[in-house]
């Protein structure tokens, strides 16, 4: 196998596969691994949040532990959750009314008026998604265009943490996306067959098909007697 | 060892452009999965000893757990903080959100225990879709049968049907909640929704979200749990046992909090089981395409408290799971990929099977040709090659569009997919059997319900791609609805752990281990100890 990499993982110092992700080389570390790990990988569920600085780099940046691969030198902190002590708090069913949607933007969200353009959602975002454009977007009543900003973001909160505004612009980008299919998506395939179950002109005969006409399942082996 | 083919070489044997050839030699459906597919063989059962299922098969590394000791005693409970509550949800998962949810909107008091976080589970980490017979060609009827099918005729027949007819109810309910599906037509009224194939299915019948519905549906639930009032979280706070009445009915839960490290004892009038599957126990050494926290703790504490379940002989593998590189390996690559057309090839450049078939059917067809010496060989990992090189040529947007995460995906396996197919094996993905549940979820056990994963018998001994997403929604509302209704019905005992000494008993008589502990809680390579950390 290719030779060792040396790097440091919340204060420990970890030898690794060059091939492996932070979280994989965590993990292979021995360290008791309860918390920030999630879908180990796949890169969706935004729980193994981590600010990372390379070595001879003064940057710090926030990344995912389970997409980013090791590197010499490396320091990395994991970033623990906390539920936060500031939510903006909704309901969907208030929102009946779509002419009132910008009115509704403003008065769940006050705080996205006040963007200040730091950038600072923008650098912590791990997808690299335009964050600040989307808050912009959603302030103007660009709905699409917010909509569409957020459309693969994960909901690792790194750009609520970064955001001194306390815009909690994911949370944000959610709102609009909700509200977009909740106030907009009605697919008429859909409404028919609503109808047609409600109405009982479609069901389900459990009868069919007959179990004489059932094709035989596959056999399966006997149980083992030692295991 | 099996020979195999080089991935040069196997390169070298692709067509470019042409279709590639079908093999002729297919085997019939039976003879290949008794054959080639792992639920089949001689170590894929042992029967059980103890417990509500003794004498019925069981997967051996199941057995282990399901027949083990509990992590916790009466002294344990003596310290504990006490909590109350109407209903209990265990699992943060779409299943448990869903409970959760529901159960609070009906006025219940609700706490959500999650092990990790709220949405931490194999919901966010679907790709493909949610099944729903919307479309003007398809009918109830044909889902329903193409799920039964899909199981070999195992599951049951009543569930399955309650769960199809639920399918448009759910979708609308989750729009109501906000989450996006994709439509057929760019248009604001009068669209249908996008529908792809499924392996097994009759007719184009997935929803989907781009290819991450999952992640769409789970980041809707979680925002709807954190904004609903009545409903109290609290993370990091696996449960460790069940609570149980001297009836033998379930009390509540007792969860560890990693954060104090210290036990909470909740009490409930009604518990909701949605702990999901089993995947990181890594069956027969295959790996797996599932979250972290999929280590079977709710069978576990089910079969403890005397619950019944079915086919724990039965899981899903993948068939397409990452095989190159190795530190990607077991990660998914969605059926979408093969629903919009991608071929797989074995290292000779032929088609193997229909790419549609079921997944057991697919899966078998994979671990075959690896078995017979066709598969290919890269850097000590083995696999077929999954092919979506035809596909992405003839549609360039198709991986900023419908097929975003296997974009996403390729580029982490460093391969360009216009040029070079995936290296893809089976790996470990669902648990086919679990609890055995009602129409509402309830258990054989009174007090304790159960849904999604962890619940068994809707998918026979083969799930269909998007059978889960429905499932827990479908089953998640219910038993939150259910869970809602027993408000008030019988007072919350205080509730003691009388089951676990019987269980000890019953343990000692079959000379069964008793340092054999369980829940697992994490994977091995979590590191975690329960008793070690909470001495220290």
């Amino acid at each position: 196998m290719s030779e060792t990499v040396h790097l440091t993982i919340d204060g420990r110092e970890i030898a690794a596969d060059p091939t492996v992700s932070i979280l994989q080389a965590y993990a292979q570390s021995g360290a008791e691994l309860t918390a920030n790990v999630g879908c180990m990988g796949q890169g969706v569920c935004g729980s193994c949040r981590c600010m990372v600085r390379k070595d001879g780099e003064r940057q710090v940046s926030t990344l995912l532990a389970c997409e980013t691969r090791v590197e010499p030198g490396m320091q990395v902190s994991f970033i623990d959750y906390f539920l936060p002590a500031h939510v903006h708090h909704y309901d969907l069913k208030d929102l009946h009314d779509s002419w009132g949607m910008l009115d509704q933007i403003r008065a769940v969200f006050p705080e996205a008026e006040h963007c200040r353009h730091c950038s600072g959602c923008d650098r912590a975002c791990p997808k690299g998604l335009p964050v600040q454009s989307g808050v912009a977007f959603s302030v103007a009543g660009d709905i699409a265009a917010a909509a569409a900003v957020f459309d693969q973001c994960v909901m690792c909160n790194l750009c609520t943490l970064a955001c001194p505004e306390n815009i909690r612009p994911n949370h944000l980008g959610l709102f609009v996306r909700r509200s977009v299919a909740a106030l907009t998506l009605r697919p008429i395939d859909l409404m028919r067959r609503l109808r047609e179950v409600a109405s009982g002109e479609m069901s389900v005969n459990v009868t069919l098909p007959r179990v004489e006409t059932a094709t035989a399942a596959p056999r399966l082996a006997a149980p083992a007697q030692d295991r | 060892m099996t020979s195999m083919i080089s991935h040069a070489q196997a390169l070298q044997a692709l067509r470019p452009g042409a279709d590639a050839p079908m093999r002729a030699d297919g085997l019939a459906v039976n003879d290949l999965l008794e054959r080639f597919h792992p639920d089949y063989g001689a170590k894929a059962r042992v029967s059980l000893r103890i417990g509500a299922n003794a004498g019925a098969p069981c997967h051996p590394a199941l057995a282990g757990l399901l027949e083990s000791n509990a992590l916790i005693d009466d002294l344990d409970l003596a310290g504990a903080e006490p909590l109350a509550t109407d209903v209990l949800v265990i699992g943060g998962g779409g299943a448990g959100a869903a409970a959760a949810v529901t159960a609070a909107m009906r006025g219940a008091r609700v706490i959500i225990a999650t092990k990790l976080r709220i949405g931490d589970s194999n919901t966010v980490m679907a790709e493909g879709g949610i099944q729903a017979a919307v479309g003007a060609d398809d009918s109830l009827q044909r889902h329903y049968e193409d799920t039964l099918r899909g199981g070999h005729n195992e599951g049951d027949r009543a569930l399955i049907a309650q769960m199809v007819s639920d399918a448009p109810e759910v979708i609308r309910w989750l729009i109501d909640l906000g989450m996006a599906f994709d439509l057929a037509e760019d248009k604001a009224l009068g669209s249908t929704l996008l529908r792809k194939k499924a392996g097994g299915t009759t007719a184009s019948r997935i929803l989907c979200h781009r290819d991450f519905t999952g992640l769409e549906m789970m980041r809707v639930l979680r925002e709807a749990v954190e904004l609903q009032r009545g409903i109290e979280q609290l993370n990091r706070c696996p449960a460790v046992e069940l609570l149980s009445h001297d009836d033998g009915s379930c009390a509540g839960a007792i969860l560890y909090d990693l954060e104090r490290r210290s036990f909470v004892l909740v009490r409930a009038r009604a518990v909701v089981l949605a702990t999901g599957g089993s995947g990181r126990l890594h069956l027969q050494g295959f790996p797996t395409s599932n979250h972290y926290g999929a280590t079977a703790d709710g069978l576990v504490l089910a079969y403890r408290l005397g619950a019944r379940m079915c086919d724990l002989d039965s899981f899903q593998y993948h068939p397409t799971g990452v095989a190159h590189p190795r530190h990607l390996a077991g990660g998914l690559i969605s059926e979408s990929a093969r629903s919009a057309g991608a071929h797989l090839l074995n290292g000779l450049g032929e088609r193997f099977v229909d790419e549609l078939k079921p997944r057991d059917v697919v899966a078998a067809a994979i671990l075959r040709e690896c078995a017979e010496g066709r598969g290919i060989a890269r850097d000590g990992q083995t696999g077929v090659f999954l092919d979506a090189r035809a596909l992405v040529a003839a549609d360039p947007d198709i991986l900023e569009t419908r097929l975003v995460s296997l974009g996403h995906l390729a580029a982490k396996c460093g391969l360009d997919p216009r040029q070079e197919p995936f290296l893809v094996y089976p790996t470990l993905h669902y648990q086919n059997g679990g609890v055995m549940i009602d129409g509402d979820g309830a258990t054989s056990v009174p007090g304790l319900l159960c849904a999604g994963e962890v619940s068994g018998g809707i998918h026979g001994r083969n799930r269909l791609m998007g059978n889960a997403l429905l499932d827990i929604i479908s089953f998640g509302r219910r038993a939150g609805t259910r869970a809602a209704e027993s408000l008030g019905q019988r007072q919350a005992g205080r509730g003691g752990i009388n089951h676990v000494h019987r269980w000890r008993r019953a343990l000692a008589q079959a000379e069964l281990p008793a340092d054999v502990r369980a829940p697992l809680l994490y994977p091995s390579y979590g590191n975690f100890h329960l008793r070690r950390t909470a001495a220290a």
